[in-house]
């Protein structure tokens, strides 16, 4: 492709984009949002919860653990949940205010704003980092240039460290690297994390939501006419153009876009608010920012850029609570507190009776059939449980435990189970109800159902 | 998937360019999907994972390497789908609105015009 392109304008080179910096309502939300999910990010793991790492998915162990919480293999419906909650979160707050997410919460976004922050400590803002850019490579530019490189690889690399903290015990994995003892796959990890962060949020930043993210082409079907997107008012503003303070705007035929294209200057992704809409836009709303500081300066009032409606843009009436946003609310609060609910009375308990594959049933002397069972068993809880193991719907049935049910915490194990059952108590298959229940605490309690067979009797 | 310009270049017998793209992404999420079924249950036999299946369930051979196929076939399907409409969308269909491709905007000096914008108050 020609890239160089002054021949041919179909395939012009998009300039790099240098965003002036802003400051403004939105630029402080934003900041905060950046403290509060990296500041997540980076502590959460040295945090403990009653004794162990706050969020750590322990991967071989198959177990995860969060806040005090441990989920197991067998808890994939909260996965489930938890993956419907956040589309449908997703499709709310993208019908109610667009891509909020991409301005304040995408991981792109918020490291992208760490790495810009840290290239204008040490490049300077826009002005100078342009100069730096256009100018010889000099003893400064090198020195510039080789110090946020090194930054930013330092902050890249403790990046990856911290994400493999998450699914190895933190403190370890920091001694792993004090003493040079990392194993091969948790350096494998951090060196690609590492990367991946160097390259998504110094390299390639804005490109990766233009040209990568499926969000940004699939925004428009969640959108509707009453959706809160940032928009230029081009009915107040056009025509646009620039003038003196003390210009009449009616006399002189002007709208209150006084053209200084700051808003333009401003735009991480490079795009034109006052041409409408465009899948690029990210909404950061840096644009609302820029342009109501002009508009101050000027004396006019705010908002010629804002979070607007189609609907109240083209002076329609429209309601930005609606039935979609109120049926996507009810839905995501009914989910969103049923989760929550689910996980705190969960009993910390799970067992099944399985039966042995080999044998259907042996019969013993003195009139009594056996079946042979293997218990699967998890103590789900965090400290150690004994259980008792009763059948409820028979009271000849003897159980024959081959070891008493002791499980140390969030141990998982099996245990061979023979249950006994004299031969007049029926034939066929029994329907056997069995309580399992922990001897120090009764509300850990389940009931299985297993099924026992006994021989048919023939004819007399 | 946008059926812009190609439509007016429809030739008799040959198939749109819809047609083409679905076919596209059926064909080859089908192979990649053969491919994984070949690959993971030449070295894994789902017989032998009867006691480590998280779900209760005791499933037969047939059963789980048809399960298997399926569920390969709906992740190439659904990555598939998703390139073509990523290949077939965006910056090449220009405007959000369907004008074409727009040139990058302008940008000027904001005092240029403005005389009385004094943009050291902005910081």
């Amino acid at each position: 492709m020609n890239e160089s392109g002054s021949g041919d304008s179909l395939y012009r080179k998009e300039p790099k984009i240098y965003p002036r910096q802003v400051s403004g309502r939105f630029a402080r939300l934003r900041v905060i949002a950046v403290w509060v999910l990296l500041g997540l990010f980076y502590l959460l793991p040295w945090l403990d919860v009653s004794g162990k790492q706050s969020v750590l998915f322990d991967l071989p162990a198959r177990k995860f653990y969060i806040f005090g919480l441990t989920l197991f293999p067998q808890d994939f419906v909260y996965l489930a949940l938890l993956l419907i909650t956040a589309g449908l979160s997703l499709f709310f707050f993208t019908a109610l205010a667009g891509r909020l997410w991409c301005g304040y919460a995408c991981p792109q976004t918020v490291w992208t704003e760490v790495f810009i922050w840290i290239e204008r400590l040490i490049e300077g803002d826009r002005a100078k980092r342009m100069k730096l850019d256009a100018s010889p490579w000099n003893a400064e530019k090198i020195l510039r240039k080789v110090a946020k490189q090194f930054v930013w690889v330092v902050f890249a690399a403790w990046t990856g460290f911290t994400f493999v903290g998450f699914f190895t015990p933190i403190r370890e994995l920091g001694g792993h690297v004090v003493n040079l003892a990392l194993g091969p796959w948790e350096t494998f990890w951090i060196i690609f994390y590492s990367l991946a962060t160097y390259g998504n949020a110094g390299f390639l930043r804005e490109q990766v939501c233009k040209y990568m993210c499926p969000y940004a082409r699939f925004q428009s079907a969640m959108f509707d006419k009453d959706t809160l997107v940032i928009s230029y008012d081009p009915d107040r503003g056009e025509p646009r153009g620039g003038r003196r303070k003390s210009v009449d705007r009616a006399e002189a035929g002007l709208g209150d876009c006084i053209n200084c294209t700051l808003c333009v200057q401003v735009c991480p992704t490079g795009i034109d608010i006052r041409d409408g809409l465009q899948y690029e836009c990210i909404a950061c709303a840096a644009c609302i920012d820029v342009c109501d500081q002009v508009m101050d300066k000027m004396e006019y009032p705010r908002g010629l850029i804002r979070y607007t409606t189609e609907h109240s843009l083209k002076h329609k009436t429209g309601h930005v609570v609606r039935p979609r946003i109120i049926v996507y609310g009810l839905l995501l609060l009914i989910l969103v507190s049923g989760t929550l609910w689910s996980m705190t009375n969960r009993i910390p308990l799970r067992a099944d009776l399985i039966r042995d594959r080999n044998a259907l049933y042996r019969e013993l002397p003195g009139g009594i059939v056996e079946n042979v069972y293997t218990l699967k068993i998890t103590n789900m809880d965090d400290r150690p449980h004994h259980y008792e193991m009763k059948v409820l719907n028979n009271d000849a049935v003897v159980i024959d435990l081959a070891r008493p049910i002791d499980l140390s915490a969030e141990e998982n194990t099996g245990i061979s189970v023979r249950l006994r059952i004299p031969r007049a108590e029926g034939q066929g298959v029994q329907n056997l109800d069995i309580e399992l229940q922990s001897s120090d605490d009764p509300s850990i309690r389940r009931v299985i159902k297993a099924k026992a067979l006994m021989p048919q009797t023939t004819g007399n | 998937m946008t059926d812009t310009n190609d439509e007016r270049h429809e030739v008799p017998g040959r198939w749109s360019q819809r047609k083409r793209d679905i076919g596209i992404i059926v064909w080859i999420a089908f192979l990649a999907a053969c491919v994984g079924t070949f690959v993971i249950f030449a070295v894994l036999d789902p017989d032998a994972l009867n006691d480590a299946w998280v779900l209760p369930w005791e499933m037969g051979r047939k059963l789980a390497y048809s399960l298997g196929f399926l569920f390969l076939f709906m992740v190439g399907l659904f990555a598939s789908a998703l390139t073509a409409f990523m290949i077939r969308s965006g910056p090449q269909s220009g405007h959000s609105e369907g004008r074409g491709r727009r040139p990058p905007p302008q940008i000027r000096s904001p005092e240029e015009d403005n005389p009385d914008l004094d943009l050291e108050d902005l910081r």
